[in-house]
């Protein structure tokens, strides 16, 4: 460790000698005032409500004292194609970074560029989607068992029989596979639960919508759904051909927590659960960053758990004002679009963030960086998803969050 | 503007083999709508559910965004062009609609006020066509990016707001036992059949795209025709993204996304030459239409996405070689002879 640290100071004080030997300015401060680290944002593409959070609470913390006097920010966002990321990377690289918090794009395809950077003293902090490359901080929920306490979620509430949809992400997608593996580990041991449709929604509620509806035209009398995110548009599809609603787990979506509380759709026959992917998880990697080139932290690089969200109908709780508070985790509705993601404070983790911050952007007025709790969680190994080559402890599909009610 | 004589002089250039090309273009168009109809009779094999009224209604909603935009993609098609704008336009149709409601006024101000936008950008790309002479799949590429990211940073990520009642009402309302949307779709592709292909701009159209220089020499404004064509374009587009917003009850940054092929590959199935001056909205409706069903069906499959994609791609192929005018003419041809 104490080697890594070194190699980094040596390669900042290298890269502060060379930008003045050759009269560049790496950053605005004047020469009496500290250094402030130069951190890039990396995002694979920007336009859905969860990309656009997990940024946006990245830049609120960012400009939250004294990061804000820290921290040089830029943000890049590079599309859907690993090529692109690679080659931000390779420029971040260049340009000096001290540290890159990314979504990464692919687990496998940028692991050679990560290494380059980590040889160069950068420290790479991946949000949500991992890399394989075990000198990056891995920052995820993945691990934590999304896809199996949310299909024993849904065969409890259809007490062990029935036809399923299976709205599913983007194909191809490590993430995506590992939340149906997940999950098929579970619906397989209930020969009961039928799946007759199984489509890609790329964790999206319009296309989830639209792919959704195309099912119940083949299957109307479908009796309950599995999503990823996205989960709202298979609601509104239901609704859109009548009443019926069906037993139905899916994402953190704003949305579908109101639905889920919401008296007439119980009647209507929606029960389930709101898990999965946490846009907090960036400001949470960051934060860690941050502790960690403070030097108020000294992690290796790891891969760490994010705990997974898990709100069922009766755990709903509308807030109030503007942040997380009294234990409430759903906003009302009219004050966020429905596929706002929730998920987006953690009073436990980012104290600091408020609404404004999720959805501009903008530091919380008198607000401060507050600590991290000390302790950090190793997330299990998982071959092709944190780590390359690897065994998957035996109990990988353990449930953690549901007790089967029903026997197979 | 002196619409007699040009639209006179037109007619000759139009007129050559028009008995023999409208007779193929109904029968492909016709031909078509027949293969959906038997693909959605088909589809009860796979799931019995299929096939019902249900179905039809579902395929008529899904395809309605396609519908709307495949026609300003066609008109544009039609004039030599191509629009790969529609996506963002889409998309910013969608943001606006929903951010500018209510905070910027009525809905009856706002929806007019996205679509003039929405024209206003359609003829832009049309000037950079018409009189910079820049190729109109750079120009209409370049202006969707630029709109695109003005829409990513106007909402800095996240469009707030909720769709306008008007579009709430056409996509989840019903008359009597007909669906809205089912409603609007038959009064919007009479209107914009009539628009293409009974009306003096369709003729100048046409013209234009099948020869400019001939076009112009008989006496058309030949940039009046091209940058109508590209401002309805737009326009459609953006009415498409608030109906996408009725649909969904609220927008996204990629919206429009999955639309730009589809709406070209509409056109394309549909009959028009992808070069302009040829080709029936009702073939692009039909199009339209069976692309939808298609993925309908093709949903209902039980099989691994990757082959599902397969089999979609080599349905449209397979379509596109059967429904070939040529093919079908030659084939009456030798019938008749």
């Amino acid at each position: 460790m104490t080697t890594f640290r070194k190699l980094l100071m040596t390669t900042y004080v290298a890269a502060g000698a060379l930008a003045s030997a050759f009269g560049i300015a790496t950053n605005s401060a004047s020469a009496d005032e500290p250094k402030k680290f130069k951190i890039f944002l990396s995002l694979s593409y920007s336009g859905n409500a969860w990309q656009s959070e997990a940024a946006n609470i990245v830049k609120a913390l960012a400009q939250t004292p004294p990061y804000d006097k820290e921290v040089e920010l830029k943000e890049v966002i590079s599309g859907t194609d690993p090529q692109a990321q690679i080659a931000a990377y390779e420029s971040m690289i260049d340009a000096k970074a001290d540290g890159v918090i990314s979504f990464p794009i692919s687990s496998s395809a940028l692991n050679r560029t990560v290494k380059k950077g980590c040889e160069k003293g950068v420290l790479f902090f991946m949000y949500d989607a991992t890399v394989t490359e075990p000198c990056a901080y891995n920052v995820s929920y993945i691990t934590a068992g999304f896809g199996e306490n949310t299909a024993q979620a849904l065969v409890n509430a259809l007490n062990g029989k029935g036809k399923i949809f299976l709205s599913r992400g983007v194909p191809g997608n490590s993430v995506d596979k590992r939340h149906t593996d997940g999950a098929m580990h579970i619906f397989k041991e209930y020969p009961g639960i039928q799946v007759v449709a199984e489509y890609y929604s790329f964790w999206d509620d319009r296309t989830t919508q639209q792919e959704t509806a195309k099912a119940l035209a083949a299957h109307p009398d479908v009796d309950g759904i599995w999503a990823q995110a996205g989960e709202f548009g298979a609601i509104q599809a239901l609704r859109d051909k009548g009443t019926r609603l069906v037993p139905m787990t899916g994402e953190n979506s704003n949305g579908f927590r109101l639905a889920l509380a919401n008296p007439a759709a119980q009647k209507d026959g929606l029960k389930g659960v709101s898990a999965g992917s946490p846009p907090a998880t960036a400001g949470y990697a960051f934060k860690l960053m941050m502790e960690i080139l403070t030097k108020k932290r000294d992690l290796k690089a790891m891969n760490i758990q994010y705990p997974l969200p898990w709100v069922p109908a009766d755990k709903v709780k509308l807030c109030k004002g503007d942040t997380f508070e009294d234990g409430c985790n759903t906003f009302p509705d009219g004050k966020v679009p429905s596929s706002f993601v929730t998920e987006v404070f953690s009073p436990e983790f980012l104290p600091e963030l408020s609404l404004k911050s999720a959805l501009d952007g903008a530091p919380t007025p008198g607000k401060t960086i507050q600590p991290l709790p000390a302790e950090v969680v190793k997330a299990p190994n998982e071959p092709g998803i944190n780590c390359q080559k690897c065994e998957p402890p035996a109990d990988l599909y353990k449930l953690t969050k549901v007790e089967p009610t029903v026997k197979p | 503007m002196s619409s007699a004589r040009p639209s006179a002089a037109l007619q000759p250039p139009a007129d050559t083999r028009r008995i023999g090309r409208i007779r193929s273009e109904t029968i492909s168009t016709a031909a078509i709508f027949a293969l959906t109809i038997i693909l959605i009779l088909a589809s009860r094999f796979v799931s019995p559910a299929l096939g019902s009224w249900d179905q039809v209604d579902t395929i008529i909603t899904l395809a309605s965004f396609l519908i709307v935009v495949a026609f300003g993609q066609g008109l544009v098609i039609l004039a030599g062009g191509l629009d790969l704008s529609i996506a963002s336009m889409i998309t910013l149709g969608g943001v606006l609609a929903t951010t500018w409601n209510g905070s910027l006024g009525s809905e009856w101000v706002v929806i007019p006020a996205v679509l003039i936008l929405c024209a206003c950008i359609g003829a832009l790309n049309a000037v950079g066509v018409i009189w910079l002479n820049i190729p109109p799949f750079i120009m209409t590429m370049a202006s969707g990016i630029i709109v695109a990211s003005a829409a990513l940073g106007y909402t800095s990520g996240t469009p707030r707001g909720a769709a306008p009642d008007a579009f709430l009402a056409l996509m989840k309302g019903s008359v009597g036992r007909l669906s809205a949307v089912l409603i609007f779709v038959v009064i919007f592709v009479l209107l914009a059949w009539a628009l293409q292909s009974a009306t003096a701009f369709g003729r100048r159209l046409y013209a234009v795209g099948a020869n400019r220089e001939a076009a112009r020499i008989a006496g058309v404004a030949t940039w009046r025709p091209i940058m109508a064509a590209y401002a309805i374009s737009a326009l459609c587009a953006g009415f498409a993204g608030m109906m996408l917003v009725g649909y969904a009850n609220g927008a996204t940054l990629r919206m429009g996304d999955s639309y730009l092929l589809p709406s070209i590959a509409s056109v394309v199935i549909g009959g028009s030459s992808i070069l302009g001056g040829r080709g029936s909205f009702a073939g692009t409706v039909g199009g339209a239409i069976l692309l939808t069903t298609l993925g309908t069906v093709i949903s209902a499959l039980g099989m691994d996405q990757g082959w599902r994609t397969v089999i979609e791609g080599a349905i449209i192929v397979g379509a596109l070689l059967l429904l070939r005018e040529d093919l079908i003419a030659r084939l009456r041809n030798r019938s008749a002879g």
